[in-house]
C-alpha cells in the first residue's frame, strides 16, 4: 500500500515538473499571428472577445482577450510595463494612465495613426480628449477610445410616480417630485426617503477610497457647485481645488453621504448596485457599464420600474449653472515592446475596431458604450437600452481626473483627506480641500512643473 | 586475514570522513542556495533601494534621477504623524487576535483531551477546516457574511446594524474575529500534540498523591506543552504583523479599513509606486518581527532544556 | 461510593462533550454560510433581511466553471431555441438571462494550483528533509544562526520582496510560468519543513546509523534506509502545511502569474459579471476549492498530530 502511495507520488511530481517545463517552452512559440488584449474582468471584456471574433474570420489573426480583476488591474499592468514585457499587444488602460505611459515610453504614439485613419474625425472630441490625448491640448493621441462611459443614475419609477409620495414629498419641500433637476433636488429626494428605522435609506453612491470610486464621485460634486480639480493645461491647482464652489461641493457630499445604507464606507460598483437590487434605497450611481445588471429583470426584482438619469446641473456658488459628470471608460494603446509583426497586427485591430460598422456592433452589446460619434447619434444606438440615451447625453458632459503621470499620488492623497472628512466627518471641507491643495501643488513643483521653461511636451 | 577487519575499520572512517564534508555540502547548500537567491537577493536589492528616491514608475523622461538619500526615507517614516497610529493599530490587532487564538486554541484543545468519544475524530476534522481555506477566499466570505444587509453575522447574534467592515470603531474587531475564526486550529494542533505528548504516568502519580487540578496543570501538563505554545505564538504572531490577504478581502485597503501597516505599505509600493519609501518601511517591519520574535526563540530555546 | 464517583465522572464527561460538539457547529457557521450561498440563486443572495430558507438552484455551480454574456434586449432567444437549450443552458438562461460562451477559466486554474502545490511540496520535503538531517547530525559552523536565518526569511512582508523577485523572473522570462510559483513557494516553506523536521530528527538516535556505517553503509544509504522510515510521520506532517500553503497563496500567485499558470485564489475573490458581483458563484468556487485541502488533511490527520508533538520539542 505504502509502495503504491509513494509511486504515485513520484508520479505526479513527475507529471507536474513536466507539465511546468512545457509551460515554460509553450511562452517562446508565440504565433506571431495573434494578439493579447489585456482588459478588466468584467462584461465588456467578455464582449470584446466576442466581438473580436468577426476580426478573427475576416483576417485570420486570433485575438486573445486576458482579462485581470479591477481591483487588481491597474497594478497589473503597471508592473509589466515597468518591466518592459511584451505579454500583451494591446492594453485597454484606464483613462488616468495615459500620462504615465505615454511618459514612460510605455505606450506607441498613435497621432499619425489616428489622424490617417480618420478615427480623430469619425469619435467623439471629448473622448479623444480625455481618453487618448496627452499631454491635455497638445494634439498627441496614445490610444483609441474602446468604452466610453460615465457615472449615471438609477431610480425607482415606482416610488417616485407614487401619488402618496408626491404629495407628501410636495408638502413637505415646497416642489413637485419628479426625475432630480439638480444636485440639491437629488438631496431632499434623498433625505425624503431616509427611513433608516424601516429599513429604507435615501441614496446609494460610493464610499470606497482605496481607489478612484470616492474621488470619481466628489468630482462632480466639486465642478458642479463651481470648484475643479485645477487647469489640465497650466497644473494650477490653487484658486480651483480650494475655492469657494469646491468646499461646497465637498459639503455637500459629506451631506448626502448621511443618506446612505450602513457599510457604505467602501461601497464601490457592487454595494451600489447590490443595494439597488435589494430594494432598500429609491436612487443609485454607478458607472453606465454595470446599469445592465439593474435593467436585466433577472437580476433586477424592480428593473421594468427602473428609470435612469444623467447627473443633474447645478447652481453654484457664484450664480453659474454647471453639468458635469465623472468619466469612466478605457482605450485600447500599442504596447511598445512588441515586434513590428504584432505591432502590425495590432495597429490591423485597431482600424477594424474603429469602423462605424464594428462600432455599432460593439454598441448593442450590454454594457459596452462606443464613442463613435456617428453611432452614438444612431436610433439602433439610442433605442438598444433604456440608458443609452443618458449615456449619449453624457458623453457631451463628461470630465476626467489628472492623466499626469503623478496622478496616483494624487488620487491617494486626495482620497486620504476627502475620504476622511466625507465618510468619517474628521476635520473640515475646507482644511481638507486646503490641505490637498498645497499636497498638490508641492508634487508639481517638486517635479518641475512650475519652472518657466517647462515643456510638458517634451518627451 | 586477521588484520583485514582492522583495516577496514580504518578504511571506513576514512572514507567516511572524507564523504561527510562533501555529504555535508550537498544536505544543507541547495536549501541556503535557494533560501539566498529568492530571499536574501531581493532584500538586499530592497535593503538597498530603501536608501534612495527610486519610483518603480518613474524614469528620466521627467528629468528626474533616483539617486541615493541616505536615510530620508526612515526619517519620513518615522516622523510621519500618521505612523505612530498605525504602529498602535498593527499592535492592537497581533495582540488581540494572537491572543485570541493562542487561548482559544489551548482551551479547544484541553477540552478535547479531556474525553474519548464517537466521532472524536470527525470533529476535530471540522475544526482544522478553517485553517486550510485561503485568506483572500475566506476575507471575501466574511464579507459577505459581515454586510448589515444581507449578510448574516449581525442577524445570528442578534446585533442590530452594527458595521464589521467600514465602521472605524469595529472594522478592526471585524477582522479580528475572522483571523481568530482561521488560525485557532492552528494552535489548536499544536496544543493537542503537546497534550498528547505527556506521559500517562505522571498524571496518574500524580493522582495518588491526590494532587489538585491545578497543580496536575502547572507542574505538569504546561512544562511539557510549553515549548509547543511557544512555537505556534512564533509563527502567529509572525504571521499576524504581515497579515493582508484577509484584510484586503474583508475592508479593502481604503481609510475605512484598520489602518495596518500591511495595507499601508501595499499602497505606498503598489499603488503609488514609491517603491523606495515602502522597502524601507518593509525594512522597519522586517526589524520589528526579527526583535519580537528574537524575544520569543529566546524563551523557547531555554524552555527546551 | 465508587457510584456516585463514576456518576459524576459521566455527568462532567457528557458535559464536556456537548461543550466540544456545541463549539464545533458555531465554529462551522460561516462554512455552512458558504455552503448555503453557493446554492441560492442571484437575487436570493441580497435580500434584505437574510433567509435560511430558500429555493435552492445549481446555477451558481454552472456559472463558475463557465464564461457568459448577457442576452441583450434585442437578441433574445426564440421559444424554440429555448426549448433546443441543454438543461445548464436553460438554467442560466432561466437564472440570470445570460448564454453560456465556452468553458470558463476554473478547471484551467484548479489544474495549475494543484501541479503548482504538488510539485513545490514534494520539493520542500526533499529540500527540507535533506538540510534537517544535515543540521541535526553535522557540526555547522554557526548552525543556531543559520537557523534562525532560516526561519527569518519567513518574517518578510511579501510587498518588500515582491518588486525585486518580479523584476529578477521577468529577466529570465519566467513571468507566467508554472516553475515560477514552485520555486518560490519551496523556498517560503523550506523554513518550516527544516524546523520542523531538524527536531524530529532529533529524536532518532544516532547510534543507528553509527552502527550502520560502521556495517558499510555510506552515509547516505544510513540516511536513507534508517533516519526516513522513522521521520515518515514529521514529514507528512510538514507536507500538509507545505502544500496548504501552496495551495492558498495570494500575493505571489497575482503577481507573477498570468494567463498560462494562474492559481485559483488570485482569480476566484473577483467574479465580476456585467450583472454585478456573483457571489453565488463565488461561493460555490470556495468549496469546490476547499475540497482538495479538506481532503487532504484528513487522510494525513493522525500524522499531522503526531509529526508536530516531536518536530519541535528536543528531548
Amino acid at each position: 500500500m505504502k509502495k503504491i502511495l509513494i509511486w504515485l507520488l513520484v508520479i505526479v511530481f513527475t507529471a507536474s515538473l513536466a507539465v511546468s517545463w512545457m509551460g515554460c517552452k509553450q511562452k517562446e512559440e508565440a504565433v506571431a499571428d495573434s494578439i493579447t488584449i489585456h482588459w478588466a474582468q468584467w462584461a465588456p471584456a467578455d464582449n470584446l472577445q466576442a466581438l473580436s471574433d468577426g476580426f478573427t474570420e475576416e483576417t485570420g489573426i486570433d485575438v486573445i482577450v486576458e482579462q485581470t480583476p479591477w481591483e487588481t488591474f491597474v497594478q497589473k499592468y503597471n508592473v509589466e510595463m515597468i518591466a518592459g514585457s511584451d505579454a500583451w499587444d494591446i492594453i485597454v488602460a484606464d483613462s488616468q494612465d495615459v500620462g504615465n505611459m505615454a511618459i514612460n515610453g510605455h505606450f506607441v504614439e498613435l497621432t499619425d495613426f489616428v489622424k490617417e485613419k480618420g478615427i480623430l474625425d469619425a469619435f467623439l472630441p471629448s473622448a479623444m480628449y480625455y481618453y487618448a490625448e496627452y499631454p491635455k491640448g497638445f494634439e498627441r493621441y496614445w490610444g483609441v477610445p474602446v468604452e466610453g462611459d460615465a457615472l449615471g443614475w438609477a431610480y425607482r419609477k415606482d416610488l417616485f410616480e407614487d401619488p402618496d409620495n408626491m404629495a407628501a414629498f410636495e408638502a413637505e419641500y415646497g416642489y413637485a417630485l419628479d426625475v432630480p433637476e439638480s444636485w440639491d433636488m437629488l438631496k431632499d429626494i434623498a433625505e425624503f426617503f431616509y427611513d433608516p428605522d424601516n429599513e429604507f435609506y435615501g441614496v446609494a453612491v460610493y464610499g470606497d477610497n482605496g481607489y478612484d470610486s470616492l474621488a470619481m464621485f466628489a468630482e462632480q460634486t466639486i465642478r458642479a457647485y463651481g470648484g475643479d480639480l485645477g487647469n489640465f493645461e497650466t497644473f494650477e491647482v490653487d484658486g480651483y481645488l480650494n475655492n469657494e464652489g469646491a468646499i461646497a461641493g465637498v459639503d455637500y457630499y459629506r451631506d448626502l453621504y448621511q443618506f446612505v445604507p450602513p457599510g457604505f464606507g467602501d461601497a464601490f460598483f457592487v454595494a451600489t448596485n447590490d443595494a439597488f437590487i435589494s430594494g432598500i434605497v429609491p436612487m443609485a450611481t454607478n458607472y453606465f457599464a454595470f446599469l445592465p445588471a439593474l435593467a436585466n429583470p433577472e437580476t433586477n426584482p424592480f428593473a421594468d420600474v427602473t428609470g435612469y438619469f444623467t447627473c443633474p446641473p447645478q447652481v453654484g456658488v457664484d450664480g453659474v449653472e454647471r453639468q458635469s459628470v465623472a468619466l469612466g471608460g478605457q482605450a485600447a494603446s500599442v504596447v511598445s515592446y512588441i515586434s513590428d509583426e504584432k505591432k502590425n497586427a495590432a495597429f490591423k485591430w485597431l482600424e477594424w475596431f474603429a469602423e462605424e460598422e464594428t462600432q455599432a456592433e460593439w454598441a448593442t452589446m450590454p454594457g459596452s458604450f462606443t464613442c463613435h460619434e456617428a453611432v452614438l447619434n444612431s436610433d439602433e444606438f439610442l433605442s438598444a437600452a433604456p440608458y443609452n440615451p443618458n449615456m449619449k447625453e453624457s458623453f457631451t458632459l463628461f470630465q476626467d481626473w489628472w492623466a499626469v503621470p503623478q496622478y496616483d499620488e494624487m488620487l491617494r492623497t486626495f482620497s486620504e483627506i476627502l475620504g476622511a472628512y466625507i465618510i468619517s466627518g474628521e476635520g473640515t471641507a475646507e482644511g481638507a480641500l486646503q490641505e490637498v491643495t498645497d499636497i498638490w501643488t508641492g508634487i508639481f513643483e517638486e517635479d518641475g512643473y512650475y519652472d518657466p521653461d517647462f515643456d510638458p511636451n517634451d518627451f | 586475514m586477521n588484520n583485514n577487519p582492522r583495516k577496514k575499520r580504518a578504511e571506513n572512517m576514512a572514507y567516511r570522513s572524507m564523504k561527510d564534508t562533501t555529504l555535508l555540502r550537498i544536505f544543507v547548500l541547495p536549501v541556503i542556495i535557494l533560501l539566498i537567491v529568492m530571499n536574501v537577493f531581493p532584500l538586499f536589492w530592497s535593503l538597498v533601494l530603501s536608501f534612495s528616491d527610486y519610483s518603480a514608475k518613474k524614469t528620466t523622461n521627467w528629468g528626474v534621477n533616483p539617486e541615493m538619500i541616505g536615510t530620508e526615507n526612515y526619517s519620513q517614516i518615522l516622523s510621519d504623524p500618521k505612523m505612530w497610529n498605525r504602529f498602535i493599530t498593527t499592535a492592537k490587532f497581533v495582540l488581540l487576535s494572537v491572543g485570541l487564538q493562542m487561548i482559544l486554541g489551548f482551551g479547544i484543545a484541553l477540552l478535547l483531551h479531556q474525553v474519548k468519544f464517537f466521532g472524536k475524530g470527525f470533529l476535530t476534522t471540522l475544526l482544522i477546516l478553517p485553517m486550510t481555506m485561503s485568506p483572500v477566499i475566506v476575507g471575501i466570505m466574511w464579507k459577505l457574511f459581515y454586510n448589515p444587509n444581507y449578510g448574516m453575522f449581525n442577524m445570528l447574534l442578534g446585533l442590530g446594524k452594527i458595521d464589521w467592515t467600514t465602521d472605524p470603531n469595529f472594522n478592526l474587531f471585524g477582522v479580528v474575529i475572522a483571523d481568530v475564526w482561521m488560525w485557532t486550529p492552528f494552535v489548536m494542533l499544536l496544543s493537542i500534540a503537546g497534550l498528547s505528548a505527556v506521559p500517562q504516568y505522571l498524571y496518574e502519580a500524580a493522582e495518588i498523591d491526590r494532587a489538585s487540578w491545578w497543580y496536575k496543570f502547572s507542574r505538569i501538563t504546561m512544562p511539557m506543552v510549553y515549548p509547543l505554545l511557544l512555537v505556534a505564538l512564533i509563527f502567529r504572531t509572525m504571521e499576524a504583523f504581515k497579515i493582508f490577504d484577509v484584510v484586503m478581502g474583508i475592508t479593502g485597503r481604503g481609510t475605512t479599513a484598520p489602518q495596518l501597516l500591511s495595507m499601508y505599505l501595499y499602497n505606498v509600493g503598489f499603488v503609488t509606486w514609491q517603491t523606495s519609501y515602502g522597502s524601507a518601511l518593509g525594512y522597519i517591519m522586517l526589524i520589528m518581527i526579527i526583535a519580537i520574535t528574537s524575544i520569543f526563540i529566546k524563551y523557547l530555546n531555554r524552555a527546551k532544556q | 461510593m465508587g457510584e456516585i464517583v463514576k456518576k459524576k465522572r459521566n455527568i462532567r464527561r457528557y458535559f464536556v462533550i456537548f461543550i466540544i460538539v456545541i463549539l464545533t457547529v458555531v465554529y462551522m457557521v460561516p462554512l455552512l454560510y458558504i455552503v448555503n450561498t453557493s446554492f441560492k440563486s442571484w437575487s436570493d443572495v441580497q435580500q434584505v433581511p437574510p433567509t435560511f430558507t430558500f429555493k435552492p438552484s445549481i446555477a451558481a455551480y454552472i456559472r463558475i466553471f463557465t464564461a457568459r454574456v448577457v442576452y441583450s434586449s434585442g437578441n433574445q432567444p426564440t421559444q424554440e431555441e429555448i426549448d433546443q437549450m441543454k438543461w445548464y443552458e436553460r438554467l442560466v438562461y432561466e437564472e440570470t438571462g445570460e448564454k453560456i460562451v465556452r468553458m470558463g477559466d476554473l478547471p484551467r486554474r484548479y489544474l495549475n494550483s494543484v501541479v503548482i502545490a504538488v510539485a513545490s511540496t514534494v520539493l520542500t520535503i526533499i529540500l527540507g528533509t535533506i538540510a534537517a538531517y544535515g543540521f541535526s547530525r553535522f557540526k555547522i559552523r554557526g548552525k543556531d544562526d543559520l537557523l534562525f536565518f532560516i526561519l527569518s526569511t519567513r518574517m518578510l512582508p511579501p510587498v518588500v520582496v515582491i518588486i525585486p523577485v518580479f523584476l529578477m523572473f521577468r529577466t529570465l522570462n519566467m513571468t507566467d510560468s508554472h516553475l515560477t510559483l514552485i520555486l518560490l513557494y519551496t523556498a517560503f516553506n523550506v523554513s518550516f519543513a527544516v524546523w520542523v523536521l531538524k527536531g524530529f530528527i532529533d529524536e532518532i538516535p544516532i547510534e543507528y546509523e553509527e552502527a550502520a556505517m560502521v556495517d558499510g553503509y555510506t552515509r547516505f544509504q544510513a540516511f536513507r534506509k534508517i533516519v526516513l522510515p522513522q521521520a515518515t510521520t514529521g514529514i507528512a506532517a510538514t507536507a500538509v502545511f507545505c502544500f496548504i500553503f501552496a495551495w492558498n497563496e495570494y500575493a505571489f500567485a497575482l503577481v507573477l502569474s498570468r494567463r498560462v499558470s494562474q492559481t485559483v485564489p488570485a482569480w476566484l475573490p473577483y467574479q465580476m459579471g456585467v450583472l454585478g458581483y456573483d457571489w453565488a458563484a463565488a461561493a460555490a468556487g470556495t468549496f469546490l476549492f476547499l475540497i482538495p485541502a479538506m481532503i487532504f488533511t484528513i487522510i494525513l490527520r493522525n500524522h499531522l498530530v503526531r509529526g508536530i508533538t516531536f518536530g519541535a520539542i528536543r528531548k
